[in-house]
């Protein structure tokens, strides 16, 4: 009987080893390639040890269970550069914190397996010399330094660290979100509506992030900033002399501070039909960064908070006040 | 003196004339298109709900005479610094008042949180004072001594560069420095308002009187110094003063408008032809000369491609780089 119930046990333990490795292996039992825009790299097995170049990468890394060996520091003073709505799936974990310029001593010095750069701005000069010290994962084809949508940095990163499936999953459940509030608000569909940083008005085009994520909402950038921007560029200065471009149906500042005393002080704004229907929405540094960020972990924070406030600035009647924006309300725990 | 011959009041007159006309383009030029009456009503008849009116008025009046302002100070500190030195290449850059007011910038962005454009006039006047002071102490300037000029410049090259080492120290570990910094550093007037041009109004003033007192003054040193204290000129004094002129003019500028370069070595040479030797005059065309070039650049900057505006300062190097060549090539440029 004895021998009997540990033969089992013994078959039992086998079994769950065999599972276990089939479920890493197949996934990335050889070395497979992933194309981009300075080539292709190839990547052999499941990176353990990975460097996050990106802004905007660890939260990335993060949402897929993954944690990084050093992420880079974009900007604002959260413990290692982590912003409150990644702050939880990164626990009790100490990456280096790369600030400034990409620095590759420093880097061959943190021994990677994987670099990750999607939305780093590195150079081919930069990708050429990272490529030396681990396999290295910069836009993809077409895409320029920051042009990269969330889903295809998100599926990418996927495939780099055999974590196809996570990451199909969470595209899934925020794309079903975003469908929802589509269905749910048909006339948002073929509005305008840009996010623009005061005082320079610098706007985002559908090429970003941003622009991106008011287009999963429905909402189009406005033809005339478009046409001023071009057909590359993800980031284009208006002159204050002319703000027409901007002065869409929904007109969202971003500020790391307040934006409004320095909206205030645009000399042409009154005139805007964006001001003058309450079409207008600040954002604080927080939501302004879980846009910027517009990551797994940063999109449901943002949608949270930002659909309330489109729904009141839409319907161009300055008498549905668009609530305030107050930092740090209700951030999600996942 | 032996260029009386020339008709420098007249040309002087044109000058101001050209300030004038281009200075009426510039209130009628821009990314908005205007016409010329509500240029006009916008100045006689201001109408504060009509957005062309208030385009006009506080938008293009205050960078217009932040051009004049900029492109005069700079022409003529290039002529004082040039006849000071008596070298043809000198530049009012040389004595770090650019790299102190950068540093200034820098400081406040990073260490402060200053984000607005309007808010750095005040740290980068101070960074210049600071630079200024530490010019002049370490090349002598104040103590007069002859064939200072050339320890004058070493300590302004050696405290620009200490400066916008300092800032680039601070830029790599702050990316909200970069942001703002990197804008500023490119030098222009849209970005200028009425607040900041009142609050400059005083510093120029003051520049003015040196500068002032400076042309009057420089002709005998160009005798060369010993002869020239042989005729009773205190030199140290007239040093002093020129140098305490160009770093008024150059701080307040940089403090107004960001580090423009090249008006200040560029101008003098062309406006040397006209004037002849005569400092006094050499300074009053090297200013309208300053202006005109810097409004012209202005504007082009709005004009060269539709709907978007290039920078001022990116545009007088562009025209400032291509006219050194020349000059060079030509070998053009009078003697001093």
């Amino acid at each position: 009987m004895r021998s009997k119930s540990r033969t089992l046990h013994r078959i039992a333990f086998l079994l769950a080893i065999v599972l276990a490795v089939g479920h890493i292996v197949p996934a990335h039992s050889q070395s497979f390639e992933i194309h981009h825009r300075f080539g292709s790299t190839q990547i052999d097995g499941t990176p353990r040890r990975v460097v996050s170049l990106s802004y905007n990468g660890h939260d990335f890394l993060l949402a897929l269970g993954v944690t990084p060996v050093a992420l880079r520091h974009w900007y604002g003073d959260h413990p290692f550069g982590v912003w409150p709505w990644a702050q939880a799936a990164l626990g009790d974990a100490e990456p280096v914190v790369l600030r400034g310029a990409i620095d590759i001593e420093r880097l061959a010095a943190l021994k990677p397996d994987l670099i990750i750069g999607q939305w780093s701005g590195m150079t081919e000069a930069e990708y050429r010399l990272l490529s030396r010290i681990a396999p290295t994962l910069p836009p993809a084809e077409a895409e320029g330094d920051y042009t990269s949508s969330w889903r295809l940095i998100l599926s990418r990163l996927g495939m780099a660290l055999g974590r196809q499936a996570e990451a199909e999953a969470i595209a899934g459940r925020l794309d079903r979100r975003f469908a929802q509030i589509r269905a749910a608000r048909p006339h948002w569909r073929d509005r305008t509506a840009v996010m623009v940083w005061p005082p320079r008005t610098g706007a985002y085009t559908r090429r970003d992030l941003r622009g991106r994520f008011l287009a999963d909402l429905g909402f189009k950038t406005p033809p005339a900033l478009e046409a001023l921007a071009g057909e590359r560029a993800f980031h284009v200065e208006v002159p204050q002399e002319d703000l027409s471009p901007i002065d869409a149906d929904v007109l969202i500042w971003l500020h790391t501070q307040d934006a409004r005393p320095i909206v205030d002080g645009m000399p042409l704004r009154p005139s805007m039909r964006a001001h003058k229907e309450g079409r207008e929405i600040f954002l604080d540094a927080t939501l302004t960064s879980a846009l910027s960020h517009s990551s797994p972990l940063s999109l449901d924070y943002a949608l949270d908070r930002l659909v309330p406030m489109i729904e009141a600035a839409v319907d161009g009647d300055p008498a549905t006040p668009v609530p305030d924006s107050d930092d740090m309300r209700g951030i999600r725990q996942p | 003196m032996t260029a009386g011959h020339r008709p420098r009041w007249a040309v002087l007159c044109a000058l101001g004339i050209g300030v004038v006309l281009v200075g009426a383009l510039s209130l009628r030029f821009g990314v908005r298109p205007l016409a010329w009456d509500s240029a006009v009503q916008a100045l006689v008849g201001f109408d504060p709900g009509d957005p062309d009116h208030i385009a006009v008025r506080t938008l293009r009046v205050p960078r217009t005479i932040a051009a004049i302002l900029a492109g005069a100070a700079l022409g003529l500190a290039g002529a004082l610094m040039q006849a000071l030195t008596r070298n043809p290449l000198a530049d009012p850059g040389l004595l770090g008042v650019n790299g102190g007011a950068a540093m200034g910038v820098v400081v406040a962005i990073w260490g402060f949180g200053v984000t607005g454009q309007a808010m750095l006039v005040a740290p980068a006047l101070l960074g210049a004072g600071l630079a200024a002071v530490l010019v002049l102490s370490l090349g002598g300037g104040a103590t007069g001594r002859a064939g200072d000029s050339a320890r004058l410049v070493l300590a302004g090259a050696a405290v620009g560069a200490l400066f916008l080492a300092l800032t680039w120290a601070i830029l790599i570990v702050s990316r909200e420095s970069l942001d703002v910094y990197r804008f500023w550093v490119l030098g222009g007037f849209r970005r200028v308002d009425m607040a900041q041009l009142s609050a400059l109004w005083p510093f120029y003033g003051l520049a003015a009187l040196f500068a002032a007192l400076a042309a009057l003054s420089l002709n005998p040193l160009l005798l060369g110094e010993d002869t020239a204290r042989g005729l009773g000129v205190r030199v140290g004094l007239v040093r002093l003063v020129t140098l305490l002129a160009v770093i008024a003019l150059c701080g307040t500028t940089v403090a107004l408008a960001g580090p423009i370069a090249f008006v200040g070595l560029i101008v003098p040479h062309l406006a040397r032809p006209l004037a002849g030797p005569d400092i006094r005059w050499l300074a009053a065309l090297s200013a309208a000369m300053g202006a005109l070039l810097a409004l012209s650049a202005d504007i082009a900057g709005r004009l060269v491609q539709p709907g978007r505006e290039i920078e001022a300062g990116a545009m007088i190097a562009l025209i400032g780089g291509p006219a050194l060549i020349v000059l060079v090539r030509q070998r053009r440029a009078a003697p001093i």
